[in-house]
């Protein structure tokens, strides 16, 4: 087996696939992504002490974000949608990939303290260990690929794009689901780890 | 004055927009996700683009790869300038306090994480990013069930991985 390390050929090919979708041009898909970074760091969920330590029920200022962030964006989006301003982008009910991935995600996530969107972030800002987890990721990707017509047979069934708001069918549905989880978010303790930086 | 810290609050309303934007037919008029791109440069690396998962995956995957250029970008300036935070370093805090000192344990688990957490992520067709922030928010069946599961998993994982709780 080769690493393919021609880089040049994978950033041709990739901005030539980026080209072909209408998802907005290059410099508009990078603002995206500077954006996020700037929100994740300048929050500091990027770090294993509020993801880690949140599985250790030590802090809880991710999942309140999350489920605050959630909570807005649902309802926000539902009439954007409904207005025509955006579309539905519903991932498929594959029952077994959904709960086998899961568990292996969340066993991954609670010891690398860090997920693929702000792992990246936690990378940026110096944090070595994060890169060796950045690594073993890619490596996942390219695992995942290559065994990939042998592990369909677990992922499914797939049982379809369903979402709870299409299923209840009215409107006031995505109030209640929506304004829960903000309720969630700040019923949810405010503990939070003193912030300490880590060592080399 | 810009403040060093963001609170979970004002965070959560930037995250948001952030979704509106990225959502909207005004912006890139599809979700926000990141294994994707992660699987994508994995497959490239090992030579696996046009393997029927390398196709599969070749969309979002671009598109994903420069949405994750972008938040490296964007996490090191916010980590030089504002937060002041920039730093290499191996062992986190916690983990010292929890788990060891050694710096050799805590890159090899990195490791191991970092590979379960992409792979787990590609089985189940997303990440927090995908299934949590954007397929919750659409209230995707999909997301939610990923969600209740990856959070029973993770309270347990820490529960026995980590000691001195």
């Amino acid at each position: 087996m080769h690493l393919n390390l021609d880089i040049v050929g994978f950033f041709q090919h990739t901005i030539d696939l980026v080209h072909k979708q209408n998802h907005g041009p290059i410099w508009l898909i990078v603002l995206i992504g500077i954006l996020f970074g700037v929100i994740i760091q300048w929050t500091r969920v990027d770090t294993f002490d509020k993801i880690a330590g949140f599985a250790m029920l030590r802090g809880f200022k991710v999942p309140k974000m999350l489920f605050f962030t959630i909570g807005i964006a649902s309802i926000g989006l539902y009439f954007m949608i409904k207005l025509g301003y955006a579309h539905y982008h519903i991932k498929p009910i594959m029952v077994g990939g959904l709960v086998i991935g899961g568990v292996l995600f969340a066993i991954g996530m609670a010891i690398l303290g860090l997920c693929p969107g702000t792992g990246p972030v936690a990378v940026s800002e110096g944090n070595i260990d994060v890169l060796a987890g950045l690594i073993g990721g890619l490596i996942a990707g390219g695992v995942f690929t290559y065994l990939y017509p042998d592990l369909k047979a677990i992922m499914g069934p797939d049982l379809g794009k369903a979402t709870l708001a299409q299923l209840v069918g009215h409107d006031w549905f995505i109030f209640v689901y929506g304004v829960a989880l903000i309720i969630i978010a700040f019923l949810l303790p405010s503990r939070e780890i003193e912030e300490e930086v880590g060592e080399v | 004055m810009i403040p060093k810290r963001l609170g979970w609050i004002p965070g959560g309303i930037l995250l948001a927009l952030l979704l509106w934007f990225t959502f909207s037919t005004y912006g890139a008029d599809r979700p926000i996700g990141a294994s994707t791109g992660i699987a994508y440069m994995g497959a490239w690396l090992f030579g696996l683009q046009t393997s029927e998962y390398g196709k599969h995956i070749a969309n979002s995957g671009s598109w994903e790869t420069f949405f994750l250029i972008g938040v490296l970008i964007g996490g090191f300036f916010t980590s030089v300038f504002i937060t002041k935070t920039f730093k290499f370093r191996i062992l986190p805090p916690l983990w010292k306090k929890h788990k060891n000192s050694s710096p050799a344990s805590r890159l090899f688990w990195s490791f191991v994480g970092g590979f379960l957490v992409v792979f787990g992520a590609r089985l189940a067709g997303g990440c927090t990013s995908g299934h949590f922030l954007s397929g919750a928010s659409q209230t995707a069946v999909s997301g939610l069930i990923f969600g209740g599961v990856a959070i029973v998993v993770l309270l347990i994982t820490g529960r026995l991985f980590y000691k001195n709780l």
